[in-house]
């Protein structure tokens, strides 16, 4: 057994490819939470329509994509849909698994906010006048995204992290990079150290700015 | 698609699905094990652990299980200790699971309002019987939602042993997928066994949850 001599001076060969890497991670990232959001909150706002037919479909989607493995959907895109004639770059395929994963959790974070959101507050601005689409966009979703956004915070966090994944299908974002140098200079334990170190700094400044936009938003006026 | 193919790999389906089982339980018991002692211990009478414990579990839980596995996997034989994957991907998870229980922990205690705390030690109870007797019993209800959720999501989450050569359901449907080149019906007959096994529990946290807000 040979004493290991630590390389941090890889780290720093490293660092630039490894910053770049991060780069990727922070767009993609920011990309996907941006339209999860929407998608989300689309859905959510859907499942509120009469009938039971909206409903019931917002929730298939829901329980399909959170109770399945997200590394299952993005092969099911990336290696699956080509053979029904669907081919997606790297990129496009991890960037739709992972809206989509997201999505159905956000979906089910914005649906609890709205249901939260008191009957009285229906009624009220239904007597004042607004249309369903206004209360909606005046009343309930301002009020439901207040009442989500601890979840929600905590939801766009782990897609930060699950964004990792998709260095499986060759996008070259941190965690693709740091397998792309260890396996080259086999400086392992120093190269995945650094990475570690680089997604706690994306993932603490993300927390930071959360529980920042979280203050705002609830000394706002209503 | 075609359904023959579903039909013809299913049995090396299940057997991965076993697999995945048994890793799943094996993290849960020893992943909830350290996570609940690590969430206690952040209530202790010694500060500076409480701390520590608390950053720790920041640092930890900041970085992607992925690269936790990759780092214990493939880092850690750089300082001459060599684990092969099976107990590398179950030490990752585990050490995820512990992480993260202590978060679910920390959450159910401090959700009981402190005044339990203040009476409890009033009628004579030492700060270990407070938290035994009447804290922790109030807490263990509002975990069990976050904490089924939690074993849900490590469900899901062994797949990511596939990544480094672990036999369970994802790398079973990969083997598959190699002898018959059909990705899309294969990856979707592994997706709805991690259903069977992920949505009742799912149901079973939306269940519980509604229960604690009833009155």
């Amino acid at each position: 057994m040979t004493a290991y001599g630590f390389d941090w001076a890889a780290v720093v060969r490293g660092l630039p490819y490894l910053l770049e890497g991060a780069g990727l991670t922070v767009v993609i990232s920011s990309i996907a939470m941006v339209l999860a959001v929407l998608l989300g909150l689309a859905l959510a706002a859907i499942a509120q329509a009469p009938g039971h037919l909206a409903r019931r479909l917002v929730a298939a989607y829901v329980e399909a994509f959170r109770n399945t493995p997200l590394l299952i959907q993005i092969f099911i895109v990336y290696f699956g849909l080509p053979q029904l004639g669907l081919k997606l770059s790297p990129f496009l395929s991890g960037l739709a698994a992972l809206v989509l994963y997201a999505a159905a959790y956000n979906t089910e974070i914005f649906r609890a906010g709205m249901e939260a959101v008191p009957q009285g507050q229906f009624e009220a601005a239904r007597s004042a006048g607004l249309g369903e689409l206004q209360i909606l966009r005046y009343v309930i979703v301002p009020q439901a995204v207040r009442i989500s956004f601890p979840a929600l915070g905590n939801n766009l966090v782990s897609l930060v992290k699950n964004s990792s994944l998709v260095s499986t299908i060759g996008m070259v974002e941190l965690m693709f990079v740091a397998n792309d140098i260890s396996f080259n200079n086999f400086r392992t334990f120093e190269i995945y150290g650094a990475a570690a170190v680089i997604y706690v700094v994306i993932v603490l400044t993300l927390t930071r700015l959360l529980r920042a936009a979280e203050g705002r938003l609830l000394r706002a006026p209503a | 698609m075609r359904v023959e193919i579903v039909v013809q790999t299913l049995p090396y389906l299940v057997r991965g699905t076993l697999s995945t089982v048994g890793i799943a339980l094996a993290v849960i018991v020893v992943g909830t094990a350290a996570g609940v002692a690590l969430g206690l211990l952040r209530f202790g009478p010694w500060r500076w652990v409480g701390a520590l414990v608390a950053w720790l579990v920041e640092l930890v839980r900041a970085v992607p299980l992925l690269l936790l596995m990759f780092f214990i996997f493939f880092g850690l034989p750089a300082l001459a200790i060599k684990i092969p994957t099976f107990p590398a991907a179950v030490l990752a998870m585990s050490l995820w699971m512990a992480v993260n229980t202590a978060e679910v922990v920390r959450g159910g205690i401090q959700s009981i309002p402190r005044g339990q705390f203040e009476a409890a030690r009033s009628i004579g109870l030492s700060e270990l019987q407070a938290m035994s007797y009447v804290i922790f019993p109030q807490a263990v209800r509002r975990m069990i939602p976050p904490f089924v959720g939690l074993c849900t999501i490590l469900i899901k989450d062994t797949s990511l042993a596939a990544i480094i050569g672990v036999f369970e359901l994802t790398r079973a449907a990969q083997e598959t997928i190699e002898r018959t080149f059909r990705s899309f019906e294969v990856y979707l007959t592994a997706a709805a066994i991690y259903f069977v096994i992920c949505f009742p529990l799912t149901r079973f946290a939306q269940r519980a949850e509604a229960r604690l807000l009833r009155p």
